[in-house]
């Protein structure tokens, strides 16, 4: 029997059973489209996170502060819950900055405030940013400039403001060169920062740039810092540069046991990957749980076949009886349930390509730097997957039919 | 006609086991059917001839004895083979006609030439070649539902005669026929036997087993009489009867 004829068997019996062949085939398809969208959304979420990495060259080391003797995220729970780390000072950066290795570093401190202007208030997050901070991470601006080391040096009272604290104090005027106020101390604008939108769920826009020593010195009376970025110039020696940080800060801070550090030091390649490993493992993750749908579907997949093959039991036992051999039998069925999961995996894999598109236009009308993206192997997935699910669970009722004997076959009319 | 042995059967029986419970049907059947017969088996219900026509049919497994088929022995061949011989061999007509509805009545006839190596065009040229033989080229494309019993009757002969076999095996093909149905079938089948088929029809009538030229009466598992027909019915084209 030629493969044509056992296809086209296959297709006239799924034919005449339109309405069940359909609504089997969209039960499969949700699984599938749901693959597809995950990973589409996983490439997406990864670009989006990775993408507000952009900013720091990937030659930046960052240095910052944590909790002694603590996991990575007892550390973080930590400091989340108010415990502060006061020993990473000034002069820290400064001794980083002589490595031969380091041509550029800055020290952050954080702060929140309400600024003034005009009889208009706004809170805002204060970065105390040093000034050679463009010369680490990009840092665009729309007006003005940034601040000048010799600004931060003399302490100047400059600042630097985001596009959504120009936009709510000065509306469309110009903002440069003008005065606001932070705790009754004036303030000139030196620089507005372009539209960043919102990342990591925080608002890019709404911050303000002000020198960080000026921030220490005449607004919060510390002398510590909470992180320090560096750029190094050969990259190829970027993790001997790291430890020789390490070592640096340990002789400084008196440290012998590297568990016992009250810093540490990453690389963006380690910032990239850490990020790339969580958004793998939660789309993995979910993908593994939307396999349960495939399998759900597969189900259904089996079901059908079994309800087709009883119904089909004389016609059967009558192509047996004029000559057809089990194995023709076992290929009519099968074909009709690979038919079945590859029409769910196309149906599948064009929802999934839509919705993802749907999620990748909403996300970004939505301001998120959002990617679109279909990887080839999502779809293979999804396909290969269904196919798979068709042979393994319509081979059983194939089989069943395969070997039903004729003689009682025929009686089931 | 040359005479060579189609169907030999030596010593057959067959027995079902159903829960170590054995129930016997054939209690050794001993008869040859030569190439070009035209043979009744004849029987009551339960006498075992459906079983015996299942058997030779290749549908269904001897016990024990011999059944060879043009000098082989049937026993020894598998599934595969087994399905072979359904197509290439043999033609079944049954009293229930076994027509697929769905399909249409050229359909139907194809259907068994779709399990041997013919192309669609041979297949249909087939059909409709056949189905002209048997008086129903206006009918082609009719469901089965859309046709009388005897014109389903006559789809299934041609049918049974699309892979040209040696033998066709008629099951009780009258019995849900009215008799001048009845009649115009088994005009259909003496012809084919005038013409050179070998059928073997299965009954329990007495009137419709002596269209035949021989009777293999069958009771309870046992051939009580193989004889040739002194008195045979002779069917007329138009279903009356000529003697």
């Amino acid at each position: 029997m030629l493969l044509k004829d056992r296809v086209q068997l296959a297709y006239s019996a799924l034919i005449r059973q339109k309405l069940r062949s359909v609504l089997t085939m969209i039960a499969l398809s949700i699984g599938i489209a749901s693959v597809v969208i995950i990973i589409s959304a996983g490439k997406g979420l990864e670009g989006m996170v990775l993408s507000e990495l952009d900013i720091y060259n990937p030659n930046t080391l960052n240095i910052e502060v944590r909790i002694p003797g603590k996991g990575e995220q007892g550390s973080a729970t930590g400091m989340a819950s108010g415990i502060t780390i006061t020993t990473l000072k000034n002069s820290d950066m400064d001794e980083i900055g002589k490595h031969k290795n380091i041509d550029a570093v800055y020290a952050y401190v954080t702060s929140q405030a309400v600024i003034k202007y005009q009889g208009e208030n706004k809170t805002v997050i204060i970065f105390g940013y040093g000034a050679r901070a463009p010369e680490v991470e990009t840092i665009e601006l729309s007006e003005g400039r940034f601040y000048e080391p010799d600004e931060e040096n003399s302490l100047s009272q400059v600042i630097v403001i985001g596009s959504k604290v120009k936009d709510d104090l000065f509306g469309s005027d110009t903002a440069v060169d003008k005065s606001v106020y932070i705790n009754g101390k004036s303030f000139r604008v030196v620089g507005v920062l372009v539209e960043r939108g919102a990342s990591f769920g925080f608002d890019f826009d709404s911050l303000v740039y002000i020198p960080t020593l000026t921030l220490q010195k005449k607004m919060i009376g510390t002398d510590y810092v909470m992180g320090i970025n560096a750029r190094v110039t050969d990259m190829s020696h970027i993790d001997s540069t790291k430890e020789d940080v390490e070592i640096l800060l340990r002789d400084r801070h008196d440290i012998t046991d590297p568990d016992k550090d009250d810093f540490k030091v990453t690389t963006m390649d380690e910032i990239r990957g850490t990020l790339e490993t969580i958004v793998g493992g939660i789309t993995l993750l979910l993908v593994a749980l939307v396999c349960i749908s495939l399998i759900v579907g597969g189900v259904g997949i089996t079901n059908i076949m079994y309800v087709t093959v009883a119904e089909r039991t004389f016609e059967i036992g009558l192509r047996k009886s004029v000559g057809a051999k089990n194995k023709d039998i076992l290929w009519q069925f099968l074909i009709e349930a690979i038919i079945l999961t590859f029409g769910g995996g196309v149906i599948g894999v064009a929802l999934g390509f839509i919705i993802s598109y749907g999620v990748y236009y909403g996300a970004v009308g939505y301001g998120l730097n959002w990617t679109f993206e279909i990887p080839i192997y999502s779809i293979i997935l999804a396909l290969g997957f269904s196919a798979a699910v068709g042979l393994f669970f319509g081979l059983y009722p194939a089989k069943k039919a395969a070997n039903l004997n004729p003689i009682e076959a025929l009686r089931k009319e | 006609m040359s005479i060579t042995k189609l169907i030999q059967v030596e010593n057959l029986t067959k027995q079902y086991e159903n829960e170590e419970v054995v129930t016997k049907i054939l209690h050794g059947l001993t008869f040859d059917i030569e190439k070009g017969e035209f043979v009744s088996i004849m029987g009551p219900s339960g006498s075992g001839k459906s079983t015996l026509m299942h058997i030779l049919g290749f549908l269904d497994k001897l016990s024990t004895g011999v059944f060879s088929f043009e000098g082989r022995d049937v026993s020894q061949l598998n599934d595969d083979e087994l399905a072979d011989m359904r197509s290439k061999k043999i033609g079944f007509v049954f009293q229930a006609f076994n027509l697929l509805n769905r399909a249409s009545a050229l359909e139907n006839v194809m259907l068994p030439m779709l399990y041997t190596d013919a192309t669609k065009k041979e297949r249909t040229n087939r059909a409709k070649e056949l189905l002209t033989q048997v008086g129903l080229e206006h009918r082609m494309e009719h469901s089965p539902s859309q046709l009388s019993g005897g014109e389903k009757q006559r789809v299934a002969i041609a049918r049974a005669l699309v892979n040209n076999p040696q033998v066709i095996f008629a099951d009780e093909p009258t019995g849900n026929l009215d008799s001048k149905s009845g009649l115009q079938v088994m005009k259909i089948l003496q012809d084919l036997n005038e013409e050179g088929n070998t059928i073997i029809l299965v009954t329990h009538e007495k009137y419709t087993a002596e269209h035949a030229k021989r009777i293999l009466k069958i009771r309870d598992g046992l051939i009580v009489d193989d004889s040739l027909v002194t008195q045979r019915q002779l069917a007329g084209l138009n279903g009356e009867l000529t003697k």
